[in-house]
């Protein structure tokens, strides 16, 4: 190192001399075109240079990783972990992404919490009744809850804030997860025009009564959920659309929002008001690195806490199965291949049932390679209403017949037909991998159409296609979450499927009380869907993958993906 | 010189006109719209939200509206970051974008234009044979799979830069070297051709047979008329690296503005679609501007048209 | 040598020649040589497998024994998540990835001289107003146009030659205007406007055949730029239908498995940079020998 340095410094001195040298001029003047043996000595001089600022550079780097990045494992009461992307909105009433949600779930709590076994525990509320058949719901508030600046959590605060969800002017698009109260759909589509009509209202500053159209199984679960949490009208009504600057929300929940760096992080800080009591963890530091590789450099440079499905090259899960900081578990999510049942090929039963038939869905884990669980049905084992008489079979020569009896005997005469996708790795996989196997079982050839992802919404929503790839994600812990999706006139039915039994069947289960009655509807629910009209084939249950270094301690992991940090703690190990 | 600033910032009004105009057409014809989500919305709700930003109205009717808006200095909303507005968000990714693509500029110039012009004194030899080599090897590269590889060599391996972020001078290393990587390359190709060719030159010669060493020759003569066409190019590319790589910002998690001339068009993010789109010619053309004094400074024998 | 190239070229058999010396020259190069052998070398490869040659000895079939397996004598560049052959699948994708080059060089080629041509040769008022238009185009959101482009001209191949080829013409369009702007004011081109020909012809005839040498060059480096644009959509998201597949693709499919899969990053990317490389020395060989300013073969 020390010649590196001495050394360029008298080359440095040559150069600053070289021009006035004799020997240079008596050498130029020769006029020699290319006079190698200058140029030479200059190169070497411009070599050096390098050198030196190599060197120069060697040492600063050498500096840089003694003070810098990888010094202390881990920041004490901090906990740092990966959104992967900029929360589009703070406003739990606007917001619908799970980036959003995540934050807000640490900031906020509404009548209810869910706790990890996705169960729902008092929250805002103390405690409530269910009455009149399961149409009225009465909360009674704890009078301990406080928003951050110092003001009680009140009854109007949920009156105000449901009837802001509801209406047309907040434009939330989440507000039909309140249609199931009174008026709420008729005010929330502007055929009521007086809130006071909503079936919502704070009767004291401690009670919140909630009156429903008809009863909802599911509803109390809807209480929990970040779009239905409470609000302050005088600070939206102060701030405006600034309301969820860090500098001006209020907010209740176990954290609150100190920093907001968009695009690139949030902090969030134990809120002493908190009416369990300040979490142990002091700060959370949520960072926004799109790159699921780079995050996860992040990880083992011990500048992340945990990482998830967000921040995992899917490549790597495989290698980091044995450590100790890896959990894999499943998700209420499924993927599932949809028939346009308008559409030829489609619209004959056997045909969909052939290709059901057709697909082992056992090898969707092997490509997919996060521990994905092979879907048979359309409800998941984790719910109510799940049967094994539901399940669909993998039996390619079943499927070849009943492909022969709808006209097709070894694919002969099948029309041409597309399969949907949007462009992601996982769909593209999962794709080609049914092309190939429906190919080999009924040697019929699909073809593929990838998308750009808003193209591929927009036909969706216009023209959906033969068969398309899509993903369905619960809004809440209940079989109702899946199957009011093919309904006939849930938007998100894109297979057109009409079935005037099954949408009785789904509408008098969610009105249900008996909970074994419940099941069992769903479960005949689930039978249509997978193995007598087959609308779709599911193909696999997503899972979440975890790493959580060994300093993190009371990490929960749920079902649904909610990320809930207030029991977390950082301690030594 | 000021009087040919002044009309090129005039001339630069009507194309700011037309590339908003086009832009806007444009992204109202392409498919999806900024409410499409992965679950789609109940009829009711969809309407409220086109009724909320306006989207209910005639296209030709937003397009005045918008046109009228950005003349008072109004840039939009953004669709996406429900409570931000393009000038809020561009606001704060401009200081970062800049910081990154100077940075990176600056970088690209000293190491291209000293590589290009070794290359070019020593035609032939090993030297120039290596730099042209490591110049085309360098624009023959994608820049995620160069940025891959920086990442995991310096900050996963040998643990001596940080992977990622944005926090201190450190971190901008690795990024403004990436981003740096091809337009170096390029640099140094051009600086060499056209040393090159003004090396070439009779008063070069003439001033070599006046008794100055070549080095002295390339530095004091060469070099100055060598840089006009490198110049030219500066200016695109200041504006392209100013304005950020997407692929660059999305490794190492920086939170410039290159990001959103992809998710803006991705998630129909109308408004600052427009905003970025607006941001970027209005820099192209004074780069442009720029450009073209500083090749009256360079060679006044120069005449620029407007 | 000056003046030959000054000389309009009108006789067929003096073109000829051209090209002709143009080779020999470029035989004097051997980094430019060695280029326009491994170019001609992958275009064959590419043409071949266009036509169905099975020019790879292993099955491009999915087999679900054999996923992601490392380079080996049964698999020489591995397999990939779906058990096919990584050697198969790259020989296949030469096809769109040389195709893709060509045709964004011939869609900016067209588009780009016709353009250029147009304000070179008008010059004055129609050249400023023309040129506005080059910093307009510049200025588009590229990926908007490719995903109308896309929706409009259909998905899948052609949908991204054709937006590719229009995002990326305005180069040579300035190239080309340049060259005209500069070469209007030869004598050559005098006397030809005495003799009394038209625009037109003095355009086709006399401007553009010798400006051709620096739009040639321009255009074997818009090959592999167009190859690395591919490559980067792939990675933004707006790529070919599965299966199909191009380099880019399966680059940007490997990119993430870089540390436990190396083999599906690497070679698909050592074939883009062979190719880019290989045109890169072409072009920078073409230019030393088609551009009369540059005096290599002096004495």
């Amino acid at each position: 190192m020390l010649q590196a340095i001495t050394r360029p410094s008298s080359t440095l001195k040559h150069s600053k001399s070289s021009r006035i040298q004799p020997a240079n001029l008596a050498e130029v003047n020769t006029r020699s075109v290319r006079n190698f043996s200058i140029t030479s000595r200059f190169s070497e001089i411009v070599v050096s240079k390098l050198a030196l600022a190599a060197a120069f550079g060697a040492v600063l780097l050498a500096s840089l990783s003694g003070c810098g990045n990888t010094g202390a494992s881990y920041e004490p009461d901090t906990f740092r972990i990966n959104l992967q992307a900029e929360p589009p909105s703070l406003d739990w009433q606007t917001s619908t992404d799970s980036t959003s949600f995540d934050v807000v779930s640490n900031i906020m709590t509404g009548l209810t919490m869910y706790n990890n076994d996705m169960k729902c525990e008092p929250g805002c509320a103390e405690s409530w009744e269910i009455l009149d058949g399961g149409k009225h719901y009465l909360f009674h508030l704890r009078k301990n809850a406080l928003w951050t600046d110092g003001k009680p959590v009140t009854a109007h605060d949920f009156e105000y804030a449901w009837k802001r969800l509801l209406d047309p002017a907040t434009a939330a698009s989440y507000a039909f997860f309140l249609y199931d109260i009174e008026n709420a759909f008729e005010f929330n589509s502007g055929k009521v025009k007086d809130p006071n009509l909503i079936g919502v209202k704070a009767l004291d500053d401690w009670t919140f009564s909630v009156k429903l159209k008809r009863p909802a199984a599911y509803f109390l679960y809807l209480t929990a959920f970040c779009s239905t949490c409470p609000l302050r009208k005088d600070i939206v009504d102060k701030f405006g659309d600034r309301w969820t600057e860090p500098q001006n929300i209020v907010t209740n929940g176990p954290f609150s929002v100190t920093l907001w760096k968009h695009e690139y992080k949030i902090e969030l800080t134990s809120n002493p008001k908190f009416f369990e009591g300040e979490p142990r963890l002091k700060k959370i530091k949520m960072f926004m690195i799109p790159e699921q590789a780079t995050a996860f450099g992040l990880f083992e440079n011990n500048q992340l806490d945990y990482v998830d499905n967000r921040s995992f090259p899917t490549a790597d899960v495989e290698s980091l199965r044995n450590s100790p900081m890896y959990r894999n578990l499943p998700l209420l999510r499924c993927s599932y291949l949809g028939f346009n049942v308008k559409k030829k090929p489609f619209d004959d039963k056997r045909v969909r049932k052939a290709i059901s038939m057709a697909v082992d869905r056992t090898l969707f884990p092997k490509i997919l390679r996060r521990g994905e669980a092979p879907a048979f049905t359309w409800i998941p084992p984790a719910l109510e209403g799940y049967s094994e008489n539901s399940k669909s079979e993998f039996n390619p020569e079943a499927a070849r017949k009943l492909l022969a009896e709808a006209g097709y005997p070894n694919g002969k005469g099948f029309p041409s037909t597309k399969i949907l996708y949007p462009q992601r790795e996982d769909a593209k996989l999962v794709v080609e991998s049914v092309q190939e196997q429906i190919k080999k079982n009924l040697n019929v050839k699909l073809q593929l159409e990838v998308n750009e992802w808003k193209v591929y919404l927009d036909i969706l929503h216009r023209d959906p296609p033969q068969m398309f790839r899509q993903t369905w994600g619960a809004d809440y812990p209940d079989p109702e979450t899946f199957m009011n999706v093919f309904t006939t006139h849930n938007g998100n039915n894109y297979t057109q499927w009409s079935n005037a039994h099954y949408d009785d069947l789904i509408d008098r289960a969610a009105a249900e009380q008996d909970q074994k009655k419940r099941a069992a509807m769903y479960a005949e629910g689930d039978q249509m869907l997978c193995q007598d009209e087959v609308p779709i084939v599911p193909l696999y249950w997503a899972t979440q993958n975890t790493m959580v270094k060994p300093w993190v301690k009371g990490i929960g992991f749920n079902a649904m993906d909610l990320q809930f940090f207030r029991k977390v703690y950082i301690e030594k190990p | 010189m000021l009087a040919l600033l002044i009309k090129r910032m005039l001339t630069a009004i009507p194309v700011l006109l037309v590339v908003a105009t086009l832009t806007f057409f444009l992204m109202r014809l392409v498919p999806g719209g900024p409410f499409d989500a992965d679950k789609n919305l109940p009829p009711a709700i969809v309407a409220n939200l086109n009724a909320k930003y306006q989207l209910d109205k005639p296209v030709a009717q937003q397009y005045v509206t918008y046109l009228s808006r950005v003349v008072r200095g109004d840039l939009g909303i953004s669709y996406k970051y429900l409570n931000r507005t393009v000038r809020d968000i561009l606001g704060e990714a401009m200081p970062v974008s800049l910081q990154l693509g100077f940075t990176a500029l600056v970088l690209a110039i000293l190491i291209g234009v000293p590589l290009g012009t070794i290359a070019a004194v020593n035609r032939g030899s090993w030297i120039d044979v290596t730099a042209m080599f490591l110049s085309t090897a360098g624009i023959s590269v994608p820049g995620f799979v160069i940025g891959a590889f920086l990442i995991f060599i310096f900050g996963v391996w040998l643990k001596v830069l940080p992977v990622a972020l944005w926090e201190t001078p450190w971190h901008m290393v690795l990024p403004s070297l990436t981003l740096a990587f091809s337009p170096a390359a390029y640099l140094a190709r051009l600086t060499r051709a056209s040393v090159l060719e003004v090396l070439e030159k009779d008063w070069v010669r003439t001033a070599r047979s006046k008794g100055l060493s070549r080095w002295a020759t390339v530095i004091k003569h060469t070099l100055r008329n060598a840089l006009v066409p490198v110049v030219t190019v500066l200016g695109p590319l200041t504006a392209i690296l100013i304005t950020g790589s997407f692929v660059v910002e999305y490794l190492y998690a920086i939170p410039g503005m290159g990001r959103f001339f992809v998710t803006a068009v991705t998630n129909r993010d109308y408004d600052l679609i427009m905003g970025t789109t607006l941001v970027f010619a209005a820099l192209l053309i004074v780069t442009n501007a720029i450009v073209d004094v500083a090749y009256q400074i360079l060679d006044p024998r120069m005449k620029v048209e407007g | 040598m000056t003046a030959s190239l000054n000389t309009p070229v009108q006789e067929p058999v003096k073109a000829v020649s051209r090209v002709e010396l143009a080779f020999t020259r470029l035989k004097k190069i051997p980094s430019a040589y060695i280029a326009f052998w491994v170019v001609c070398l992958i275009c064959l490869l590419a043409i071949l497998s266009a036509l169905g040659v099975p020019l790879s000895p292993y099955s491009f079939d999915q087999a679900t024994d054999d996923l992601l397996v490392a380079p080996s004598l049964n698999h020489i560049m591995g397999t990939d998540e779906l058990g096919r052959d990584l050697f198969a699948r790259v020989i296949y994708g030469s096809r769109l990835s040389i195709a893709i080059g060509f045709v964004t060089a011939g869609v900016a080629f067209i588009l780009g001289t016709t353009y250029g041509a147009i304000s070179g040769y008008c010059g004055g008022k129609v050249d400023t107003l023309l040129m506005r238009g080059v910093d307009i185009a510049y200025s588009l959101p590229d990926l908007l146009v490719m995903i109308l482009v896309g929706v409009l001209v259909g998905k899948g191949t052609f949908g991204i030659l054709f937006a590719l080829g229009l995002v990326s013409w305005m180069g040579t369009a300035r190239l080309v205007r340049a060259q005209l702007l500069q070469l209007k004011e030869e004598e050559f081109i005098e006397a030809a406007r005495a003799a009394g020909q038209d625009g037109f012809s003095i355009v086709m005839k006399h401007l553009l055949p010798n400006a051709m040498g620096p739009i040639i060059v321009a255009l074997t480096f818009t090959v592999p730029s167009a190859i690395l644009s591919e490559s980067t959509l792939s990675f933004i998201g707006l790529g070919l239908s599965a299966p199909e597949c191009s380099w880019g693709t399966l680059a940007s499919d490997g990119w993430r498995s870089l540390r436990s899969y190396p083999h599906l990053l690497g070679f698909p990317s050592l074939f883009i940079f062979l190719t880019v490389l290989s045109f890169n020395c072409l072009g920078d060989g073409l230019r030393d020998v088609l551009d009369p300013r540059t005096r290599l073969f002096k004495g």
